[in-house]
C-alpha cells in the first residue's frame, strides 16, 4: 500500500485480520464468504495507483501504433523495416490486453466508489493521492488514440473524447484552483513528482483534439496545461521542502519529470502538424531528464529493494519519450535520431514487460495483505 | 615570617633582581594597584605560562591567608611579590600554594615543585633556589603543582596549533594529494631524502566531503569567502600559503573577460553596421593571441594543482559558489573557438564542438541533477547569482554549434539552458528565504543576470537564422537587466577586490556583442550609438578591471590572499577551543580569561557559556531557515 494511505490502511488491517480470522479458521464451508470477504478487500486496498499500470499499458499500445505509423509513412530507414517484421496482430493483441486490463481497474475503482466512497475521499484529499485521479482519464484517451479501428474523424472518437476530458478539466479546475487559493493546498506545499500527472492530463486530451482536428480545443488544454507546468517545473526544481515531500517507496515517479515534456512535445506536434523546433526542444528537454535521472541510480535504490506498483510508473514516462523520438525521428531522418528511437522504444519494451513479470510473480504483493495467506506482508509497505 | 625567610633563604638572587624591580615598582606604588603593576612585572617572565593572572588573586590572597605579618607584608607588598625568583613567584603561580604560606615547612620537595614550575617559566632567569621556608605541605600541594606543570606543559602543546610541527609544510599535508603521499612519491623519484611521514597522516583521512551547511555556517559575503568570526581554518592563518593553494579555480574569470573582449573586437571589425568606425581586425588578433596565452598559463597552474592539491580542489568543487567557476575553462575554449581571427582559421572542426560540450554536459548533469533530487544542495538553498555561470555555458555552446553549422546539437543544449534558466531566474528574483547565498546588497556578481538572456539571444538568432522575435525579446530583457543595475552603479562600492570580479565583465561584453548583433538587424543612429556606448563601457571596465588586477598582484601583491574558503573546518568549533587557539599578542584580559579557566573550572563555563552562545546564535540563525 502506499504510504499517503498508511494512517487508515493500517488501522483498517488490524480490524480485519481480526474479522478474517475466524473465517479462516473454518474451512470449506464459507468459501463464499471468504471470497467477500476478499474482494472487499481488494477492493479496500486497491487505489488510483494501481492505474499506473493503465497508463504504462496503454502507452506501450499507442508507441507501438505510432512505430508501425512511421512504416506507414514510407520512411525507408532500416530501423522502421525492423518495427515492420512485427505482425500487425501483435498491435492488435497488446492493444486489447490494454483495453481488457484498463477496463478491469475501471470497473474496480467504480465498484471502490460506490461500495467504499470514504476511502476514494480521503485519496482526493491526499497530496500525491489526488494526481492518480487523472490517471484513468489520460490511459483511457490514450487508448482512444492507439485505437487500431476507431478513427478520429467518427462520432463515437468526439463521444468517447468528450467522455474522458470533462473529468480532466472539473479536476483540472479544482486542482490548479487550490494551488494559490487555499491555504492549506497551495502549491509550495504539495508540489511534488506525481503533481505533473494534471499537466500530462492536459496534454493527452489536447493531443487527442488535435487529432481530431479540433484545433482550438486542443490550443486551449495545452496552454492550460503549459502554463501550469511552468509553474510546476519550478517549484518542483527548487525543491523548496527537499526530497522530503515524497516517501522513500515513491521515488520512481521521478521518472514523470520525463513524461511531461516529451507529452508537451507531442502535443505541440499535433497542434502544429509538424515537429517543429519548439517540440524539437521540448523533446530535447526530456532526452536530458532522462539522462540526468538514469545516471542518478542512488535516487532509485532504496524503493527498488521491495517490489511494489510504484515500479509501474518507471514504464509510461519511457514509453512517451520513445513516442517523442519516433516523432522526432520521423522528422530528422538521420542515423542518430533513428539510433535513439531505436534504444529508447526497446528499453520502454524492456521495461515494461519486466515489470509485467514481476507483477505475475508477485502477484500477491499487488494487494498485500488481501489474502489470508499475505497476514505478515502488512508491515512493510509500499 | 615570610620576609625573614626569604632574606635567609635566597641571598644570591635577592641582590640580583630586587632593586631594579623596587625601584620600578617603588616609583609607581599606588595602593591597590600595586600587586597589579607587580603582577605585570612578573608576567615578563613568565609569559608563556600563562601563570600571571594568577597573581592576581595570589597577591590578593596573600595578605588574606597570612595571619602573621599581613601588615608588614602588605606594606612591602610591592617588594615580596615583586620577587621573580622568589618563592613568591613559584608561589603565586599556584593561587593554593599561598594558602598554606603560614605553615614553615622545609619541603625538600619544593625543589622539585620549583623545578617543575620553573621549567615552564623563564627560569633561565631564576637559577636554583633554595626556598626552606616554604609553606607548602607537601602532600597537598605538591601533586597539585606537579600536576599544574604537567597539565600547563600538556597546555602549551595544545596552545599551539596541532599541525605546526618543526617542518611547517606538513601543515598543508591534508590539502595535497592524498595528503602528500603524491608529493613524496615525486620526491622519492628525484632522489631526494625524505623524513618520515609524521603522524599527521592519519588526519587527513578525516577530510571528506565536506555538507554545504558547513559553508554556509562558516563563511559569509556576497562570494561566501569571508570567514565568520567565530570559524576556525584548519590552516595557519598568518603564514602565507602555498601559491597553489591560494590559486583559486575563479581565476579563469580573468581569461573569460579577455577572451569575450576578443569576440567584441572581432564583432566590431566585422559587422556591416559598425563599419563607420573602421577597426582592424588587428586587435581581435592580438586580444585573441593574449587570451590564448592567459588561458594556457591558467590552465596549466589549475591542473598542477589538481594534481598536487586535489584535496583543496575537491573543496572549492563542494563550495556553492565556486563550483560554478567549474564551467569556466570551458567556457573560456567556447569564447577562444567564437573569438578565432579569422585570419588563423576560417573553419573550426565540428568534432571540437563535441569536444568542448562534452565536460559541460557532464557538469550540468551533476549540478542540475543536484538542483532537482532535493539534497542538501537543492536549488532553494544553494541558488545564488554564480549558478548563471552553469546556464551561460548551453547558450554559449548553442552559439558556437550553430555558427560551425550544426542544426540538432545547438537545439538541444538552447532547450536545457532555457528551462533550467527559467528555474534559476524566478528562484532569484523571489529571493527565497531559505537562501542565504544571496548578498544583500548589490555586488558586481549580479552583473551575470546580463549574461544569458544577452547570450541567448545571440544563440538564437543563429539557429533561426536572423534576429527574430524570440532573439529580440531575450536581448530585450538582457538590455532592461543592464541599465536597472548600470542606474545602481552607486551601490557597487565598497567592495574588497576579488578575481572573481573578472567572471563578471564578460555579461558586459556579452551585452555590447548582441547589441552589434542587433544594430545589424535594425541599422539606424539610435541602435549604432547604443552599440558604440555600450562597446566602450565594456572596454573601460576591462581596462580598469587589468589596471587594478596588475596593481594588486605586482603593487601591494595580494592578488592570491590566502584562500579562506576552502580551509573551514568540518565542526564547528567548540567553546573550549577558543581558549587554547594560540593567539599573536596578550592583554590582560585574556590573560584574566586563561587564569579564569585554569582557577576556576566552573566559572569557565559560566565565562564561556555567554561568550560561546553568540557566535553559537550566529552560525544558528541562517541554520533555523534550513528547516523549513
Amino acid at each position: 500500500m502506499e504510504d499517503h494511505n498508511a494512517p487508515p490502511t493500517q488501522q483498517i488491517q488490524i480490524a480485519v485480520n481480526i474479522e478474517t480470522s475466524p473465517t479462516t479458521t473454518e474451512p470449506v464451508n464459507n468459501v463464499v464468504v471468504a471470497k467477500q470477504h476478499l474482494i472487499s478487500q481488494i477492493l479496500i486496498q486497491f487505489h488510483a495507483g494501481y492505474f499506473r499500470i493503465g497508463l504504462s499499458l496503454c502507452g506501450q499500445a499507442l508507441l507501438w501504433k505510432t512505430l508501425g505509423d512511421g512504416e506507414d509513412q514510407g520512411d525507408s530507414h532500416i530501423t522502421f523495416h525492423v518495427c515492420h517484421m512485427l505482425p500487425p496482430t501483435a498491435f492488435v493483441l497488446l492493444w486489447s490486453i490494454a483495453l481488457f486490463t484498463l477496463g478491469a481497474l475501471s470497473v474496480v475503482y467504480l465498484l471502490r466508489c460506490f461500495l467504499h466512497f470514504k476511502r476514494v475521499k480521503a485519496e482526493f484529499l491526499d497530496h500525491i493521492g489526488v494526481n492518480y485521479l487523472f490517471a484513468p482519464w489520460i490511459s483511457w484517451l490514450l487508448l482512444l488514440q492507439s485505437s487500431p479501428f476507431l478513427s478520429p474523424k467518427t462520432f463515437y472518437y468526439l463521444i468517447l473524447w468528450w467522455v474522458f476530458t470533462v473529468p480532466i478539466l472539473v479536476l483540472d479546475v479544482k486542482i490548479y484552483g487550490q494551488w494559490f487559493t487555499k491555504g492549506k493546498r497551495f502549491l509550495s506545499m504539495v508540489a511534488n513528482p506525481t503533481s505533473q500527472l494534471s499537466v500530462i492530463g492536459n496534454l493527452a486530451g489536447s493531443s487527442a483534439a488535435a487529432q481530431m482536428g479540433w484545433k482550438e480545443a486542443a490550443l486551449f488544454l495545452f496552454s492550460l496545461g503549459m502554463a501550469h507546468y511552468l509553474v510546476l517545473f519550478v517549484t518542483l526544481y527548487q525543491r523548496l521542502s527537499g526530497s522530503n515531500s515524497i516517501p522513500t517507496m515513491h521515488r520512481p515517479v521521478f521518472f514523470l519529470f520525463i513524461a511531461a515534456p516529451s507529452m508537451a512535445s507531442l502535443a505541440w506536434d499535433s497542434i502544429s502538424g509538424t515537429f517543429d523546433i519548439s517540440s524539437k526542444m521540448l523533446f530535447f528537454l526530456s532526452l536530458f531528464l532522462f539522462v540526468s535521472l538514469v545516471t542518478r541510480p542512488t535516487l532509485f535504490k532504496k524503493s527498488m529493494r521491495k517490489y511494489s506498483v510504484a515500479w509501474w510508473a518507471y514504464s509510461f514516462p519511457l514509453s512517451v519519450l520513445a513516442l517523442a523520438s519516433a516523432k522526432y525521428a520521423q522528422e530528422v531522418k538521420g542515423g542518430v535520431a533513428h539510433g535513439i528511437m531505436l534504444g529508447l522504444s526497446a528499453l520502454s519494451v524492456l521495461v515494461s514487460l519486466v515489470l509485467m513479470v514481476f507483477t505475475a510473480l508477485n502477484n500477491k504483493m499487488l494487494f498485500p495483505g488481501s489474502t489470508s495467506l499475505n497476514r505478515h506482508n502488512s508491515g512493510s509497505m509500499e | 615570617m615570610e620576609n625573614s625567610g626569604y632574606s635567609l633563604s635566597a641571598p644570591q638572587n635577592y641582590p640580583e633582581i630586587i632593586p631594579s624591580l623596587i625601584d620600578y615598582i617603588g616609583s609607581k606604588r599606588v595602593a591597590g594597584f600595586d600587586s597589579i603593576e607587580a603582577n605585570n612585572n612578573v608576567s615578563d617572565h613568565s609569559q608563556e605560562a600563562g601563570y600571571q593572572p594568577s597573581l592576581t588573586d595570589g597577591g590578593s590572597e596573600v595578605p588574606i591567608s597570612q595571619n602573621d605579618a599581613s601588615q608588614t607584608i602588605k606594606s612591602q607588598h610591592s617588594v615580596s611579590i615583586s620577587m621573580p625568583s622568589s618563592p613568591v613567584g613559584a608561589l603565586l603561580q599556584s593561587p593554593k600554594r599561598v594558602l598554606f604560606s603560614d605553615k614553615n615547612e622545609t619541603i625538600p620537595a619544593n625543589e622539585a615543585l620549583h623545578t617543575s614550575a620553573q621549567s615552564e617559566t623563564a627560569s633561565s632567569q631564576q637559577p636554583k633556589t633554595k626556598y626552606y621556608s616554604q609553606p607548602m605541605p607537601r602532600g597537598s600541594a605538591n601533586p597539585e603543582v606537579v600536576i599544574d606543570g604537567a597539565c600547563l606543559h600538556h597546555f602549551r602543546e595544545r596552545l599551539r596549533n596541532p599541525r605546526m610541527d618543526r617542518l611547517k609544510d606538513k601543515r598543508f599535508d591534508p590539502f595535497k594529494t592524498w595528503s602528500g603521499r603524491l608529493e613524496r612519491q615525486i620526491s622519492n623519484l628525484r632522489g631526494k631524502p625524505q623524513e618520515e611521514p609524521e603522524a599527521n597522516v592519519s588526519q587527513s583521512t578525516e577530510i571528506e566531503a565536506l555538507p554545504v551547511d558547513r559553508y554556509f555556517d562558516a563563511l559569509e559575503g556576497p562570494e561566501l569567502d569571508t570567514l565568520r568570526a567565530s570559524e576556525e581554518i584548519v590552516l595557519p592563518e598568518d603564514k602565507q600559503w602555498p601559491f597553489l593553494l591560494r590559486f583559486p579555480i575563479s581565476s579563469f574569470g580573468i581569461c573569460l573577460g579577455i577572451s569575450s573582449q576578443a569576440i567584441m573586437w572581432k564583432t566590431l571589425a566585422t559587422s556591416p553596421s559598425t563599419d563607420f568606425l573602421h577597426i582592424s581586425l588587428t586587435v581581435n588578433l592580438v586580444l585573441w593571441c593574449i587570451s590564448l596565452v592567459l588561458t594556457a598559463i591558467v590552465s596549466l597552474t589549475y591542473i598542477l594543482k589538481v594534481i598536487l592539491y586535489f584535496e583543496a580542489v575537491r573543496r572549492e568543487y563542494y563550495h556553492p559558489i565556486r563550483v560554478n567557476f567549474f564551467f569556466a575553462p570551458w567556457i573560456v575554449l567556447l569564447f577562444l573557438a567564437l573569438g578565432v581571427p579569422p585570419s588563423v582559421a576560417k573553419n573550426l572542426h565540428a568534432s571540437l564542438w563535441y569536444i568542448l560540450m562534452t565536460p559541460i554536459f557532464c557538469l550540468e548533469l551533476k549540478i542540475y541533477g543536484q538542483w532537482m533530487s532535493g539534497g542538501q544542495r537543492r536549488l532553494s538553498k544553494v541558488a545564488n547569482p554564480s549558478n548563471h555561470l552553469s546556464i551561460v555555458g548551453n547558450f554559449v555552446g548553442a552559439l558556437l554549434g550553430a555558427s560551425m553549422g550544426l542544426k540538432e546539437a545547438p537545439i538541444f543544449f538552447f532547450a536545457v539552458g532555457l528551462a533550467h534558466y527559467t528555474v534559476l531566474f524566478v528562484t532569484l528574483y523571489q529571493r527565497l528565504p531559505t537562501n542565504e547565498t544571496l548578498p544583500k546588497e548589490l555586488h558586481p556578481v549580479f552583473f551575470l543576470f546580463v549574461a544569458a538572456p544577452s547570450v541567448a539571444s545571440m544563440a538564437w538568432a543563429k539557429i533561426q537564422g536572423s534576429f527574430d522575435h524570440g532573439s529580440r525579446i531575450s536581448y530585450f530583457i538582457a538590455l532592461f537587466l543592464y541599465f536597472s543595475l548600470a542606474v545602481r552603479i552607486n551601490f557597487f562600492r565598497g567592495f574588497r577586490f576579488s578575481l572573481a570580479w573578472w567572471a563578471y565583465t564578460f555579461p558586459m561584453t556579452g551585452a555590447s556583442i548582441a547589441t552589434i548583433k542587433y544594430t545589424n538587424e535594425i541599422t539606424n543612429p539610435v541602435t549604432q550609438s547604443l552599440s558604440v556606448i555600450l562597446c566602450s563601457v565594456a572596454m573601460l571596465t576591462v581596462t580598469a578591471l587589468l589596471i587594478t588586477t596588475c596593481i594588486h598582484a605586482f603593487v601591494l601583491q595580494n592578488l592570491f590572499p590566502n584562500d579562506i574558503a576552502i580551509a573551514i573546518s568540518d565542526k564547528r568549533p567548540k567553546s573550549q577551543r577558543k581558549w587554547f587557539h594560540l593567539r599573536t599578542g596578550s592583554s590582560d584580559t585574556r590573560d584574566i580569561e586563561n587564569y579564569l579557566k585554569f582557577a576556576f573550572p566552573d566559572s569557565k563555563d559560566n565565562e564561556a557559556s555567554p561568550k560561546a552562545q553568540v557566535p553559537d546564535d550566529e552560525a544558528l540563525g541562517p541554520n533555523n531557515g534550513h528547516n523549513v
